[in-house]
């Protein structure tokens, strides 16, 4: 147990490092897929049979492999295809492909999301805005939009905890992410002997921080029940 | 059902473009002269003392390979750069440019040298079988091994050793995990690196309770670079040179791994 407090604040700063990284991962890919998942899904109800075809083949493919192989083909594919690493060298260009495999396949899952949130929302809501003589973009950011944000909350706080554990899959490049930072001490490491509890400690990052934002979740929630008297 | 077909004939013609490949010209390019006009070579490594690791406090690779490729660097004026890589795609790292050469206890192995342009061999290693410290006495031998199931690195020497031997094996991410395994009783014994299995248990360690007895085979450590490259000539040089003038030998001291030298 004494060597446990020895080498305690070595693995915390460790791991506090590769958590950084890990929320690097979860707060770009947000910031990134949730407007272009906005408008993946806009393709997805098209009307314009083409685009309405291309968008669903696309959300197929990405929905229907696994992210963990994503992640290998954008961040590998283009050096062996094309004899040139697009990425950049070293720890950015990871991090680069590790945001654009997650944009890519988290937008892919929102923009499912918020068409049912858009089409949940009942016809005559629309009708009515056109009876009131709103334009089309009037009837969607005051009346749909207004409406879909409360109906996809519980299911976008479910895809959003679900990020948070899924950042654990760029390891798979060498991001060196919070799992990474464990893992690591499993072989003598940082001037600490091999040690197991490193990697199951990261654990409890996850646990607080899926707790902060199930709490987060709770609020928004409460606030946006307002059309409920 | 025209449109079904239209729609994967457009599909065959995409997926056909991208398998265009490599372009030509690209490729004739010498690997040499690609890493001088960069002015650093990167090297792939993974956390693995006392070859490359990191003191405590510091940010700094250090370690009998990191070192040396320190110098290699420095030999043909440019600068080492350290990137640790997940093993099991050191191919494909090394194919799609994101680092130069592999340099890190690398074990030449037929799938090692039929997928890279490797050095000669600088260091010998064998692969030996971890056991908990208390049936150490039962296992000297690989026959005495037999009954046990092993848990082996994925695509390593070690499998290759179990598979010659028959062993009843299981497959797992990394060295590291092969040795949880044991610790944890989900395998009864697992096979790596001597040099890593010196470093990993014992005192101290979260391994404390475990050993390593039988030595299965002999082997050797090499440089694994692109197919086709000429920085190949350039370290089987810069070996015999640093052989001969004793740099190896001396830096070897420093990490206690001069036994291992191969001269």
């Amino acid at each position: 147990m004494n060597t446990f407090f020895e080498y305690f604040p070595t693995v915390f700063q460790a791991l506090n490092e590769g958590f950084l990284q890990t929320l690097k991962i979860f707060i770009v890919t947000l910031l990134g897929a949730l407007p272009l998942g906005l408008i993946i899904s806009f393709g997805s109800m098209s009307k314009f049979k083409p685009l309405f075809a291309v968008t669903k083949t696309f959300v197929w493919i990405i929905r229907g492999t696994p992210l963990m192989l994503q992640l290998l083909i954008i961040y590998y594919g283009p050096g062996i295809i094309l004899q040139e690493n697009v990425w950049g060298q070293g720890e950015t260009g990871r991090f680069i492909a590790t945001i654009v495999a997650f944009i890519i396949n988290y937008s892919c899952y929102f923009s499912e999301i918020y068409r049912g949130g858009i089409q949940g929302v009942p016809h005559g809501q629309q009708e009515a805005g056109q009876v009131l003589g709103l334009s089309k973009s009037q009837i969607f950011f005051k009346i749909t939009l207004l409406q879909m944000i409360k109906r996809i909350v519980p299911p976008m706080s479910n895809e959003i905890i679900t990020l948070v554990k899924d950042t654990s899959l760029a390891r798979i490049i060498a991001f060196q992410e919070v799992i990474w930072a464990g893992e690591a001490f499993l072989k003598a490491s940082n001037g600490v002997p091999s040690a197991i509890w490193p990697l199951f400690f990261t654990g409890i990052y996850y646990l607080l921080f899926s707790g902060i934002l199930t709490i987060l979740f709770g609020l928004i929630e409460k606030k946006l029940s307002y059309f409920r008297s | 059902m025209k449109k079904l077909i239209a729609f994967l004939m457009a599909l065959t013609l995409v997926l056909s473009l991208c398998a265009c490949g490599p372009s030509k010209e690209e490729a004739k390019k010498s690997d040499l002269d690609y890493v001088k006009e960069k002015g650093t070579l990167i090297v792939g490594i993974t956390d693995f003392a006392p070859m490359d690791y990191k003191e405590k406090g510091s940010d700094e690779w250090v370690g009998f390979d990191a070192d040396m490729a320190k110098e290699f660097a420095k030999s043909i004026g440019v600068k080492a750069e350290f990137v640790e890589i997940d093993w099991d795609n050191k191919i494909m790292e090394l194919n799609g440019k994101s680092i130069d050469c592999v340099w890190n206890g690398m074990t030449l192995t037929d799938e090692v040298t039929t997928a890279m342009d490797c050095s000669n061999a600088y260091c010998n290693n064998a692969q030996v079988v971890i056991v908990p410290k208390d049936k150490a006495d039962k296992y000297k031998t690989a026959a005495d091994c037999k009954k046990l199931s092993f848990a082996v690195e994925k695509g390593s020497a070690g499998k290759d050793v179990a598979e010659e031997n028959k062993f009843n094996y299981t497959e797992v991410k990394n060295q590291a995990t092969a040795i949880m395994e044991v610790a944890a009783g989900t395998s009864d014994a697992a096979i790596i690196d001597s040099l890593m299995a010196a470093a990993m248990v014992g005192k101290g360690t979260s391994y404390e309770k475990l050993t390593y007895t039988a030595a299965l085979n002999s082997e050797e450590y090499g440089v694994g670079f692109r197919k086709g490259s000429d920085l190949v000539a350039k370290i089987n040089d810069f070996f015999k040179n640093a052989t001969k003038d004793g740099s190896m030998q001396k830096i070897a001291e420093t990490y206690k791994i001069q036994a291992a030298l191969i001269k």
